[in-house]
């Protein structure tokens, strides 16, 4: 760690301290890991990263490319696997070295910006994250996405502030890995596109726009050949999952989450009505002579543009907001946090940073411990008790169709498995889209020939409602229990003749 | 000086303010669904305000060139007058003894002292200061006119061209002359104004307020004004030109705000003025709070009588500009009620559930944050990072002296000037902030009444956020009102109550 000391100014924060204290972060973070976050139950979008990369790379490459994303983290966690074994709790283990990794890189990128108080402050604030310890133990592509963000960052700021060549090479690496992790590395990109226009006469790389344009060309160059290939494959707009339009709240919403975590709708309500403080926050840094200088101004930026670009256009084109996919906003808020608490009145500060700090691991425990935490999905019990309680003459149906790959991972039942609507993902490809003339041939070609249904239903695309009223309309329902927000299991009898059996 | 380092803020992030103050003002005003229909009209009056005064901070520092013909070889005799009042003797002898040694070729002091027509134990001094440093000293025996009517008085005796006026405690520096008498070489320009700076702005927190909201007015306000000809008069460190303030009329006796009104009497006759952006003498702050806030009450009923008798919409001779920027610098004083209306919605909604708005929170924090951001990010870059939370905070926590004059005005009561005094006045002022403190008991128990009634809904959450955010913005002004000071002087009863002046009150 002594690449440490390199960093600027001192401020009176010496370099052990700094060692000491990123490692104490970097423990915490694997250890509440490792003890809570990776012993969750499989997710569906886990579930499906392990149903896509357990194959060859070209198999991935076409799996991935019907899908919405990019393939890097797909290829790199096949690799992964190779390595360490396909169970989830190793896939885990992946994004948990690159949540690790961006603790002190986000160190590196605000004391390198403003100074090493801020810096700590900073990678604290990561650490602590909810979101960001729910995402370090998921395995998605997410903090790998982050990281990639954070380096890329650091790479920028370098060009702004010193324009070194070595520096251009960093920033093309790092945008093309960031590209190949996920399209909202975009987002970043276009952050940077507005604070150059905002700051050109700033940057301190010289001819830095004839730069600009080469490094995109390379990193246009290199993700085109995928862009091609997906265009070519034609199918990647059927796997979509449905979204709905995002409101001013999911807005709102999503830096909520970023910084109290994943909270049941009182507590989350509460969180978000709150706020009008961040205008008296906004009102305390007015203090002489703290300027906000245009690397601030550029957090600012990065912490809005990819919130606010999604949300646009989400609304106008096309839904695709979810608050995950945002992560690229996160280390830049955390940055502009950790400055602007730096700046207010030494008493003032102290008591905010406290605030703050405890406020964010309450909330951190909250998520932890409740069962009601949103982003639980207990598939393991789900299924275990369909596995359970479902016998060979019964049905296990699941609505939606997706739900098959956290399903297959854990069912080790006897009872045929099938979704509604019927989808065959090996002949098939994309899901087919629901239809409501159809429901009823269906189910009745899911069901005519066993004695219990066992529905599941999660992860609404908008009819999971039709489906069930169907089955509540038509058959009797026998039980009925929920394992996590919204993923509920229900039981119908179809049949009231006796089961054949061998004397029969 | 930083303050005075004001950057020219882009016209890109002017017109990003203006769009969302419009877009804001919009949004609620003809987009949102209205709630209670008399919360909603005060509301718009209050955005009405709000979009009022942001349109003019912009035209204020709006990116302009105004070439200032200067000319250096100008240097004609002037006039120095030093207006005092009863103040302490040391004081007026530092400011005497720094004007002497200014650097210009010709000049005459004279104190122009007060003191006997103010009933001042101590008014022979100043004659006593004038002869033990050969300089002259008018002695008013007839009262009236207050300050004006002293510099008036003092105009009649002298024969000068050109004008100084200090304060009995503004120190001027060597090079006050030179660095402001040049611009009169333009025959049209009127007097020439430079920053009214507080040495003792670190002593306390009285002091560093008022000199904190000083900094913004000093720096990006009045150097916008100058670019749009509109710098007026501020009552110590400037110069004036003796034909422009007799054609005026004279400096006007019928105000309180007796330099801002001539100001405005002198635009009307088509001269021109100038603001120096330099630091070229300085004073004292009001040390204690009741002095800032006798200050505060007397600049307030002072701009605010210019709006109500000499408004600057309706009267000849100015641009557009002047009258605009007249307009919105009385106008600021209006504030009050502003203030006053925007703290009690919470309460409004605590003890009868009533909102001026029938929108969810969230859509309005979409619209409200960037516009409010962006605001303050302006004030921040146009005043050169110098604008503070404690200005914020004595500016937002003055309404109840904004009320009060407000209130003087329309029901016709009379107030005299008093000079805001030069030494600490011992005591305790929490009386003077009891507004404040009522606030914050109501606030207690409108949220015990609000959460009886409807728990912890998203409405009662967001109310109390901005319940809060006013008690935050009242504590540095509570804090101020309760601080200890020393007992360099007693506190005159009849002075505290800032009650209608029935005499003439020259402090």
């Amino acid at each position: 760690m002594a690449w440490l000391k390199n960093f600027r100014e001192p401020k009176q924060t010496r370099w052990w301290i700094v060692t000491l204290s990123l490692g104490l972060m970097m423990g915490f973070a694997i250890y509440f890991s490792l003890t809570i976050f990776s012993q969750t139950s499989l997710r569906l979008d886990e579930a499906q990263s392990l149903f896509q990369t357990n194959r060859d790379v070209l198999g991935i490459l076409n799996l991935v490319a019907q899908d919405v994303h990019v393939p890097g983290y797909h290829i790199l966690l096949h690799f992964w696997q190779l390595l360490f074994g396909n169970d989830i709790f190793a896939a885990r283990m992946m994004s948990l070295v690159f949540f690790v990794a961006l603790i002190p890189a986000v160190y590196a990128l605000a004391s390198y910006t403003f100074d090493r108080r801020v810096g700590l402050f900073a990678a604290l604030l990561v650490t602590l994250s909810p979101f960001m310890d729910w995402y370090g133990s998921e395995a998605r592509m997410y903090t790998m996405l982050a990281l990639f963000t954070v380096l890329h960052q650091l790479a920028f700021m370098k060009l702004f502030k010193e324009g070194k060549s070595v520096h251009w090479v960093w920033f093309t690496l790092t945008a093309i890995a960031g590209m190949y992790t996920h399209y909202f590395f975009a987002f970043v990109i276009l952050t940077e596109i507005f604070f150059y226009v905002f700051s050109r006469k700033e940057f301190a790389a010289p001819k830095a726009f004839r730069k600009f344009l080469i490094s995109g060309a390379i990193v246009a160059a290199a993700i085109a050949p995928w862009i091609i290939y997906v265009v070519q494959l034609g199918t990647a707009s059927n796997t979509q999952p449905s979204l709905n339009e995002p409101t001013s709240v999911d807005l709102f919403n999503t830096y909520a989450q970023f910084i109290f975590g994943f909270q049941v709708d009182g507590l989350n309500t509460i969180i978000v009505s709150l706020w009008p403080i961040v205008v008296l926050l906004a009102f305390f840094a007015l203090q002489a002579n703290r300027k906000t200088t245009r690397e601030v101004i550029f957090f600012v930026m990065a912490a809005i543009v990819p919130v606010i670009g999604a949300f646009i256009i989400s609304v106008t084109v096309r839904p695709f907001f979810q608050s995950r996919y945002l992560i690229v906003a996160l280390p830049a808020l955390m940055i502009f946090v950790a400055w602007v608490l730096s700046i207010y009145p030494t008493k003032v500060r102290r008591v905010l940073q406290t605030a703050f700090v405890i406020v964010m691991a309450g909330l951190f425990a909250v998520q932890a411990i409740n069962p009601n935490t949103p982003v639980k999905e207990d598939y393991r019990d789900a299924v275990g008790y369909l596995s359970e309680k479902s016998t060979s003459q019964d049905v296990v149906v699941l609505t939606a169709p997706f739900t098959i790959y956290p399903t297959e991972y854990y069912y080790t039942g006897t009872a045929k498995v099938t979704t509604q609507p019927i989808w065959n993902r090996f002949e098939q490809g994309a899901v087919p889209a629901f239809n409501r003339d159809k429901l009823a041939e269906e189910v009745k070609q899911n069901t005519e020939s066993y004695q219990t249904a066992w529905l599941m239903v999660s992860y609404d695309q908008g009819y999971n409602e039709d489906v069930r009223d169907y089955y509540d309309n038509n058959f009797e329902r026998t039980s009925s229990k929920e394992f996590s927000k919204d993923l509920w299991v229900y039981s119908y009898k179809i049949r009231y003749d006796p089961a054949l059996t061998i004397a029969d | 000086m930083e303050f005075l380092k004001t950057t020219r803020a882009s016209r890109i992030l002017l017109i990003t303010n203006l769009l969302l103050s419009v877009t804001y003002f919009g949004y609620f005003t003809f987009m949102s669904p209205v709630g209670n229909p008399v919360l909603f009209g005060l509301l718009v009056v209050a955005g009405v305000y709000h979009l009022w005064q942001v349109l003019s901070y912009i035209h204020s520092v709006w990116p302009r060139k105004r070439h200032r013909e200067f000319d250096a070889t100008f240097t004609p005799a002037v006039g120095v007058f030093i207006t005092v009042c009863g103040e302490p003797n040391d004081i007026v002898e530092e400011t005497v003894i720094a004007a002497k040694a200014m650097d210009y070729p010709e000049f005459n002091i004279y104190i122009l002292n007060d003191g006997f027509v103010a009933n001042r134990d101590n008014w022979k001094e100043a004659e006593v200061l004038a002869k033990k440093h050969g300089i002259k000293c008018i002695t008013r025996k007839t009262p009236g006119g207050a300050k004006a009517g002293n510099i008036n008085h003092a105009l009649s005796k002298t024969n000068e061209d050109f004008t100084v006026i200090f304060d009995a405690d503004h120190v001027p520096k060597p090079h006050f002359l030179k660095a402001m008498m040049g611009y009169f070489v333009d025959e049209r320009v009127a007097f020439v104004q430079s920053p009214q700076y507080y040495k003792n702005h670190d002593e306390n927190m009285v002091t560093g307020g008022s000199w904190e909201q000083q900094a913004l007015f000093f720096g990006a306000i009045m150097k916008g004004k100058d670019t749009a000809d509109t710098a007026f008069m501020c009552g110590t460190n400037m110069i004036l030109r003796r034909t422009a303030v007799i054609e005026a009329g004279g400096m006007c006796e019928t105000s309180i705000a007796e330099d801002f009104l001539t100001s405005l009497l002198i635009h009307e006759k088509k001269w021109k003025s100038v603001y120096v952006d330099e630091v070229l003498a300085e004073g004292l702050a009001p040390e204690d709070f009741l002095s800032y806030y006798k200050q505060q009450f007397r600049w307030a009923r002072g701009s605010l009588e210019v709006i109500f008798k000499y408004n600057p919409l309706f009267r000849r001779g100015l641009t557009m500009s002047q009258r605009l920027q007249y307009l919105s610098s009385a106008g600021f004083y209006l504030s009050g009620l502003i203030v006053l209306l925007n703290a009690t919605l919470p309460l409004i909604y605590f003890f009868a559930g009533l909102e001026p708005l029938a929108i969810g929170t969230m859509s309005l924090a979409l619209i409200f944050l960037p516009y409010m951001f962006v605001v303050l990010y302006t004030i921040q870059v146009t005043s050169n990072f110098s604008y503070t939370f404690r200005a914020l905070s004595f500016s937002l926590s003055s309404f109840p002296i904004h009320c009060k004059a407000v209130w003087q005005i329309l029901t016709g009561k009379k107030s005299g000037f008093v000079v805001t005094s030069k030494k600490k006045v011992s005591g305790n002022f929490g009386y003077l902030v009891t507004p404040h403190l009522v606030y914050i008991g109501l606030v207690i128990f409108g949220v015990l009444i609000g959460l009886l009634r409807e728990g912890l809904t998203a409405a009662m959450v967001a109310n109390i956020a901005w319940a809060v955010i006013y008690i935050a913005i009242f504590a540095p002004f509570i804090s101020a009102a309760f601080e200890k000071t020393s007992n360099d002087a007693e506190v005159d009863k009849d002075e505290i109550a800032i009650a209608p002046v029935k005499k003439e009150a020259r402090g």
